[in-house]
């Protein structure tokens, strides 16, 4: 988007001082093409959603008796589609949200507390040099390369017992794995969230901050009063970067919670199966479904996007 | 009572293996409510004192006493200090109100109401009261400055510290806001440590001025000692501008020897020089003055090289008419004296305007005489 910005905006000064007619001809030309290019790129990027959302509105006669981008007409339109892929995928919208929102919010903040140690506070280099050391070895650890130790991991710790009284409230005890997702989660996605905090904090003012320790704020009321409420535009960049990540994420809901019959299954691995079975794929259910999935990813790049650009920027 | 003393402090950073020397074995002792100002070239360590004094680096051995306490183990935030910073570090999320109550907030337990009046005053006094409710991004360069005064004032601490506040101002706001400042200074009697490398600062500004070069203390003294009676010659070079000239010499009996002129010397001066034999012979361009012949026995021909007019006064370059070109040295002549590039005049080195300095060690060894 900044890169189409970018190329008009450098078209329309060239073309503003040399409003001359020989110059213009030439010029429109060159816009013509550049527009018909750009077109064409939209077209061939809006072509797969465009036809997704018509196919989700289809009936299975439409799906196959139509081309995959043409509109539903009148016999063939239904929001039957959207309705079954709702009803299966309700529980696994409100089971995702349970661990993805606690996991984001939880690694956004740690890696920030991070990066707020390893930069602005005056422990020794020779402390933090390993610890950053360790936080960038962990960004590039793979993730099938944990999911043998993981699922060991959790088949160690005794959490159906730690959390019996949960179950005594009533809750399906499934439900400890969204306890485990939400720990792996914040666990594996500290490292990046720390480096990125890290970059900005590094930008933050030194003396600001000294200023601050001669004003008598300790370093606790400096994060709290400083540079937490500095930390915005990062903070939209973790969080949506996190909250895509882990939404999306299928490996370790495959691993921590294996089945969607479980209660606690997440929205991913339902969809996984949804519209599949022996008679064949139904394409509209699968395409409503897939919107379903998608959209909360999109709200919050909706609702984070301004401080979002504004933190890439720096 | 804000005394502040500096025993003996050194900074050493470690470098590699080794260690560089930033802050040598220097002693500062200021009275309550003086203007010290710690002047020197940039990479001398003046900066480093004051934040050794302000807690943010730690210092190797020596000691710092505010008041009479030893502090060199008291946190920053426990030192009583307010420091304007270089780049005025203001909280930008903060309005001008924020950023000035920020300090009161954390260090004291003051009630709101308390702190508004305190923050209210303070602004009047800075003359932004209008600006309370603005942030930051949104003031001038020279409100921001403001600002960060009025952060530090509102605070009513022991010690004032200012790492050179005034070099983000254009020329003319800056000595507007040097007068500003020593007025403040004169109103609130609060001891003030103030950095900078601006002698035209330090001259204006400090009831007296530290100097600084390489680590050491060159000398402390009242601005006008430091001019006309500078303890070495690195001092004689720093201070005023354009700066001192000086001729390495050597003394044959009653005469200086250079290589291109001889300057006698009379017998109280000989007395101070001693046994010493090279020398360096300093002259204030303003004391080189235009004579008519060159009957005299301090008078020597020289050709002008380059004219500088200031207006007020030339800035003329000259050079001893047996020199090589380009060995020049300055002198300042009235502004309505006609001078030109290629003039030949005779100019006059009078013998109670020069100062001389050990040709190994820079020490001085004879300074001007001055009229009581």
């Amino acid at each position: 988007m900044s890169n189409d910005a970018r190329t008009d905006g450098g078209t329309v000064t060239e073309a503003d001082p040399g409003a001359s007619a020989g110059l213009l001809s030439g010029l429109d030309a060159y816009r013509v093409l550049l527009y018909l290019g750009l077109l064409g790129m939209l077209t061939f990027f809006l072509i797969p959603i465009e036809s997704g959302l018509v196919t989700s509105f289809k009936t299975p006669s439409g799906v196959s008796g139509s081309l995959p981008f043409a509109p539903p007409t009148g016999g063939t339109f239904t929001f039957e589609k959207w309705r079954a892929a709702f009803d299966a995928l309700g529980r696994g919208l409100i089971n995702s949200a349970l661990y993805a929102i606690p996991a984001t919010v939880i690694s956004a903040l740690l890696g920030s507390f991070t990066a707020y140690g390893l930069t602005q506070s005056n422990w020794k280099q020779k402390y933090k040099a390993p610890v950053l050391a360790l936080l960038v070895a962990g960004v590039f650890i793979p993730y099938q390369a944990v999911l043998v130790p993981l699922s060991q991991f959790w088949s160690m710790i005794p959490l159906q017992e730690w959390l019996g009284f949960l179950w005594a409230l009533g809750i399906n005890n499934d439900y400890a794995s969204v306890i485990e997702l939400i720990i792996t989660h914040v666990a594996y996605g500290l490292p990046i969230c720390t480096v990125l905090f890290r970059s900005y904090y590094k930008n933050m003012s030194e003396e600001m901050i000294e200023a601050a320790r001669l004003d008598g704020a300790s370093i606790r009321r400096i994060y709290r009063r400083i540079v937490l409420p500095l930390s915005g535009p990062m903070f939209a960049v973790v969080l949506i970067y996190q909250f895509t990540q882990i939404w999306n994420d299928l490996l370790f809901t495959l691993v921590l919670v294996q089945t969607e019959s479980s209660a606690a299954a997440p929205i991913v691995l339902i969809l996984a199966g949804l519209g599949t079975s022996l008679e064949g794929q139904d394409f509209a259910l699968r395409m409503a479904g897939a919107f379903i999935a998608a959209l909360p990813t999109l709200a919050v790049y909706i609702a984070f996007g301004e401080e979002f650009a504004e933190g890439v920027a720096t | 009572m804000g005394t502040l003393e500096l025993d003996g402090v050194t900074k050493v950073f470690p470098d590699g293996d080794g260690e560089v020397v930033a802050v040598d074995d220097v002693d500062i002792e200021m009275r309550d409510g003086e203007f010290l100002v710690v002047v020197g070239p940039s990479g001398c360590g003046k900066s480093t004192t004051l934040r050794m004094v302000a807690g943010l680096e730690t210092i190797s051995s020596g000691e710092i006493r505010l008041a009479g306490q030893r502090v060199n183990d008291v946190k920053p935030q426990h030192r009583d200090i307010a420091m304007v910073f270089q780049s005025y570090a203001l909280y930008p999320h903060m309005t001008v109100e924020g950023n000035m109550a920020f300090g009161l907030e954390e260090s004291t337990e003051l009630s709101d109401e308390e702190i508004e009046t305190r923050v209210a005053d303070a602004a009047e006094t800075m003359g932004i009261a209008e600006l309370l409710d603005r942030k930051p991004a949104d003031l001038s360069g020279g409100q921001r400055q403001r600002v960060a005064l009025g952060r530090a004032i509102v605070r009513d601490p022991e010690v004032f510290l200012m790492d050179e506040p005034l070099s983000n101002l254009d020329a003319k706001l800056r000595s507007e806001m040097r007068t500003e400042l020593q007025r403040l200074q004169d109103e609130l009697d609060v001891t003030t440590m103030y950095v900078t490398h601006d002698q035209t600062e330090a001259m204006t500004m400090g009831d007296r001025i530290a100097i600084l070069n390489a680590g050491e203390l060159q000398q402390v003294a009242t601005p006008l000692e430091c001019y006309h009676e500078p303890a070495n010659r690195f001092v004689a070079g720093f201070i005023g501008d354009p700066s001192m000239n000086f001729f390495p010499v050597e003394r044959d009996d009653e005469t200086l020897v250079a290589d291109v002129f001889d300057y006698p010397l009379s017998a109280p001066t000989l007395d101070d020089v001693g046994a010493v034999t090279d020398l360096t012979l300093g002259v204030r361009p303003e004391d080189i003055a235009l004579a008519g012949d060159s009957s005299g026995e301090h008078t020597f021909s020289t050709v002008v090289e380059v004219v500088e007019p200031m207006g007020d006064e030339n800035t003329v370059y000259l050079r001893f008419a047996d020199a090589p070109e380009g060995e020049t040295f300055i002198a300042t002549v009235g502004g309505l004296q006609q001078v030109s590039a290629g003039d030949e005049i005779t100019v006059e080195i009078p013998e109670e305007t020069i100062h001389l300095f050990d040709g190994v060690s820079g020490e001085a060894v004879h300074n001007r005489e001055i009229d009581e």
